[in-house]
């Protein structure tokens, strides 16, 4: 088995950003997420491997937050709309664990499938390798499994970096991985090592046959009920690996102007308000339940799989304590044909 | 601090005698340290509420829901919330009539979320008993300045040397260090929003950041537009911030943001001061920014 030991993990990343943007999982001063390799600065950033995630989901990394689409410039009676089509270097994201990928995945689902592709996000796509980072022992608000996401060995993954003790076994998976070996090979060490066992879940849910119950719980009172605590802010979209919702704005300063696409989040009022100032989503529970059944029921009924992937990033991080797993139970337990 | 037992029979006999329509207070979450709001409408329901040392979340924000109807609403307050609660009077977006306070004399409490992320495994200090919450490190008032009826010993105040050490050093910086210093803070927002929807004194009906006619601020995640966010919120927090500490505790991005708002509160009180707004509730006094004075000081504009 090939073997990359802990203390090499920098050369690594040096070598690999020699051809390519490397993204690992660091703590820059009191942010957590995944962050270039070519803006580390040994004061102040502190690599996460050992850990079990960060908080901020590498997302962006494929879907930026904010991303310029078309310029606009108006020269008298004439106006030039020219696309901007930013340069795209071959990115690396190292150290991301299953429920991540996977987030990437259902990305890949939307921009890339159901008969439109977008360009952009296909052109980050394609220059993207994936080294992800095997988990062997699950946090106390982790659920992947549940959610039929394999913690060990994630499905798309390039390389799979196996944690031993002293470092991680170096599994590659595709022909990116293989390119991406080729770089460190002499890095690697060759040994026999055994690994870890997957240690237990804490946490588990039965999500069989929730997208389908779901159609009758429209009205259910159980949206009333977990939504008063919300206070709508969108830390769980935006912390979510999954979230992809988007607006579409403009912003203009004379004569020139640009469009530009940035992350929105279903929570907010602004979502739906409409030109004519009606909005269908007004209330905060009508928010709140938009949320859970696009996630359980709208998601699964068009790509055949929940938006989630057990990260628990939401659950962790919600002031309010809405906790995904209690929703999920709750519509397993209801009875339906109401 | 475990209150949980007094204010069940308070929010009994309350829901009992028909005195309110609901109990806003706290429940269990599913974890030993997690203390999430809750409201109890009925006797039943009043086995869930907790008041214990996580029961940190400021309820007062939550009173803004129920502005336009007529319920009549008990609410638990500790020090920090119950100057909310004053602020929102102040406001009038509730009259006084309508609620029942419920103070509870607080020797500071723990933050739910910090142990929720020590414990995840998202943090690298983990299963470390985190103590008491920062903005508890700050307290100016543990006993609630507004209330029908206490709960608990009244705590003594503490002594606050330190409370604007962070403001005095930032101060004496350069005008380009400060820019540096700030723009490097508030460049990693999100823009979530969490800390306008936790914050009492957030109570504008339209937000002016959600205005589409017309967009008074970007929605880009750049320094700009998220300068402007955090500037146009610094400027509405002055003189009405009651130091609860909510939105920096929120904050999944880690933004001291209790930073700005102490500046603000240092501020509003050397110009307009002597000044701590939401200290006391007397009907009809406004805060210094809501009256214009002919001798209002204006050689910092």
């Amino acid at each position: 088995m090939k073997v990359l030991k802990t203390g090499k993990i920098e050369q690594v990343l040096d070598r690999l950003a020699q051809q390519a943007d490397v993204y690992a999982p660091m703590l820059r001063g009191q942010q957590s997420g995944f962050f270039s390799w070519r803006s580390y600065d040994e004061d102040y950033d502190d690599l996460m491997f050992d850990i079990l995630n960060v908080y901020q989901p590498p997302k962006d990394i494929v879907l930026p937050q904010t991303e310029k689409m078309y310029s606009i410039h108006q020269d008298g009676q004439d106006v030039t709309i020219e696309p901007i089509v930013a340069e795209v270097e071959p990115k690396i994201i190292m150290g991301v664990r299953s429920c991540d990928v996977r987030g990437i995945d259902y990305l890949d689902e939307v921009f890339l499938t159901k008969g439109y592709v977008d360009d952009a996000y296909k052109a980050r796509r394609d220059k993207l390798t994936i080294i992800a980072s095997a988990c062997y022992n699950p946090g106390t608000n982790c659920f992947c499994d549940s959610m039929g996401v394999s913690p060990t060995d994630p499905e798309s993954a390039d390389v799979i970096m196996r944690e031993v003790t002293g470092g991680y076994v170096w599994d590659v998976k595709t022909e990116k991985g293989e390119a991406v070996t080729k770089q460190i090979e002499d890095l690697l060490e060759e040994q026999e090592v055994e690994l870890f066992p997957l240690k237990s879940f804490l946490r588990k849910v039965d999500y069989s046959g929730v997208a389908e119950k779901l159609k009758d719980m429209f009205e259910d009172p159980m949206w009333e009920k977990y939504s008063e605590p919300c206070q709508t802010c969108g830390i769980c979209t935006y912390l979510c690996p999954t979230c992809y919702c988007f607006d579409i704005q403009v912003k203009n300063w004379g004569d020139e102007g640009y469009r530009f696409r940035c992350w929105d989040s279903c929570m907010y009022r602004e979502y739906t308000q409409m030109a004519g100032g009606h909005n269908p989503r007004e209330a905060a529970t009508e928010r709140f339940r938009n949320r859970f059944l696009h996630k359980l029921q709208f998601f699964p009924e068009r790509y055949g799989r929940p938006l989630c992937t057990g990260c628990g990033r939401c659950i962790v991080t919600c002031p309010a304590g809405v906790n995904i797993i209690k929703i999920i139970d709750t519509v397993k337990e209801a009875e339906t044909g109401a | 601090m475990n209150y949980t037992k007094e204010i069940r029979e308070i929010a009994t006999r309350l829901l009992e005698n028909e005195q309110v329509d609901m109990v806003m207070a706290w429940e269990k979450g599913d974890l030993e340290y997690q203390t999430v709001p809750f409201i109890a409408r009925t006797v039943d329901e009043v086995s869930r509420i907790v008041c214990d040392e996580y029961s940190i979340h400021n309820l007062s924000n939550s009173l803004l829901r129920f502005r336009d109807g007529q319920e009549k609403i008990a609410i638990v307050v500790k020090g920090c919330d119950s100057r909310g609660v004053v602020r929102l009077l102040e406001d009038n977006q509730f009259p006084r009539e309508r609620l029942y306070i419920i103070g509870v004399a607080c020797p500071g409490v723990k933050d739910p979320l910090l142990a929720m992320k020590q414990n995840s495994g998202f943090e690298k200090v983990q299963d470390q008993d985190e103590g008491l919450a920062s903005k508890c490190r700050y307290c100016l008032q543990p006993n609630p300045v507004i209330y029908d009826e206490l709960v608990g010993e009244e705590q003594p105040l503490a002594e606050l040397q330190e409370r604007f050490a962070r403001i005095e050093e930032i101060e004496q910086m350069s005008a380009d260090e400060r820019y540096q210093f700030f723009e490097d803070m508030i460049s990693t927002c999100i823009r979530c929003y969490a800390c306008r929807q936790v914050c009492v004194a957030c109570n504008c009906r339209t937000c002016i950041f959600d205005e589409t006619r017309p967009q008074w601020v970007g929605r880009e995640t750049k320094i700009g537009d998220n300068m402007m966010y955090h500037l146009i919120r610094a400027s509405h927090m002055a003189g009405r911030c009651v130091e609860c500490g909510e939105c920096e505790r929120v904050c999944p991005v880690n933004i001291p943001l209790m930073l700005i708002n102490r500046k603000l509160i240092k501020d509003v009180n050397g110009f307009f001061g002597p000044y701590e707004a939401g200290m006391e509730y007397v009907e009809g006094r406004k805060p210094p920014l809501s009256v214009y004075k002919e001798n209002d000081p204006d050689d910092f504009l």
